[in-house]
């Protein structure tokens, strides 16, 4: 039977030994090859070629690629110091480093006699307060105390004369 | 396959945003592949390394044009292909291609007909030396590169019915020249 009439001619080998061809592909010319002597001898052919093409041995690089310590493919200065600033531990320091500059800089907070005469001040006040508010109740028990005692003093010299 | 995959994502990432170490494990990752490929395409071990240095200068340079961080294989391996035509076509004149498949060296009649690995590796390469230099790209990138029919057009740049006939081509060439009748030095 010539390939003609088997439609040899519609498979394609290559593509199918190649890894390219897609599944219904590959199950349709897997049977034609099942039937088929002359593509089963194509088929093994490639097969032997690509095999014989894969003993090629890889080779060892001789050496590195100098990209690693190659000076002139490192950034520049400011494109480090760029990416630097994203850092969480610059910006840490660049926190703490602000800290120290407004501590050492800013206006200086009062001192402690400062503080402690304000405080005083503010106790002599609410003592005073406190002392006024006595007194004035002081007075007060006394005058109704005193105002008690002529209303009973009248109302016993008023019995006496009785 | 895939972890590499995700971790070359990720140095791809960093290498963009200028972190040289990334770039430089990146490069590690890949200059084994880029140097044997451009050994096989040039024939010449010093071009072959200094194509690869610039290779990735370029690569370097240009990582931020990269638009599809997943096709960063067949980008590469399209810079390398450039670089590797540019030499080519400087140095037209100096190449002179062999006549004929020379296996004249890796006949061994004291192993009975049969070749040994380094006998046939080196056969291998003969063979390749007789394809043209767009056949031979083509067979690098197919089966030593494992690049789709696909990625080698977007690398080549060139449609895919190009590269398939160029690959098919090539491969009736090798089937020929790497026969077992061929290697045993037995007139076909």
């Amino acid at each position: 039977m010539s390939c003609e009439s088997m439609g040899c001619e519609s498979h394609d080998w290559k593509s199918y030994a190649l890894g390219e061809m897609d599944s219904p592909g590959r199950r349709e010319a897997e049977a034609h090859a099942a039937v088929c002597p002359n593509c089963r001898e194509e088929l093994a052919t490639l097969r032997l070629t690509l095999d014989t093409l894969s003993t090629l041995r890889e080779e060892e690089i001789p050496r590195r690629i100098a990209f690693v310590s190659d000076q002139i493919f490192e950034p520049r200065w400011y494109s480090r110091a760029f990416r630097g600033i994203w850092s969480p531990n610059f910006a840490a320091a660049c926190v703490i480093a602000a800290a120290i500059l407004v501590h050492a800089f800013a206006r200086p907070a009062p001192g402690q006699a400062a503080i402690q005469a304000q405080v005083d001040a503010a106790v002599i006040k609410a003592v005073a307060v406190v002392q006024a508010n006595d007194a004035e109740q002081i007075d007060r028990a006394v005058r109704l105390n005193d105002d008690r005692y002529s209303e009973v003093y009248m109302e016993a010299k008023r019995i006496v004369r009785q | 396959m895939i972890f590499r995959e995700v971790e070359d994502r990720d140095l791809i990432a960093k290498a963009r945003r200028g972190d040289v170490e990334a770039f430089n494990l990146l490069v590690s990752r890949w200059e084994r592949r880029v140097f044997n490929y451009l050994l096989r395409l040039l024939a010449n071990r010093e071009d072959a390394l200094d194509v690869s240095q610039e290779v990735f200068l370029k690569a370097y340079q240009n990582l931020p044009k990269l638009d599809a961080v997943e096709k960063f294989a067949g980008w590469l391996f399209r810079i390398a292909h450039n670089e590797a035509f540019s030499l080519l076509r400087r140095k037209r004149p100096e190449t002179v291609l062999p006549p004929g498949l020379d296996l004249s060296g890796v006949r061994p009649a004291e192993t009975g007909g049969r070749l040994l690995p380094l006998e046939l590796s080196l056969a291998v390469e003969s063979a390749l030396k007789l394809l043209n230099d767009d056949q031979r790209d083509a067979v690098l990138l197919k089966i030593y590169q494992g690049f789709k029919f696909d990625e080698m057009a977007e690398i080549l740049g060139c449609p895919v019915s190009t590269v398939k006939s160029r690959l098919y081509t090539a491969l009736e060439l090798l089937k020929a020249a790497l026969a077992p009748s061929v290697l045993r030095g037995e007139s076909s």
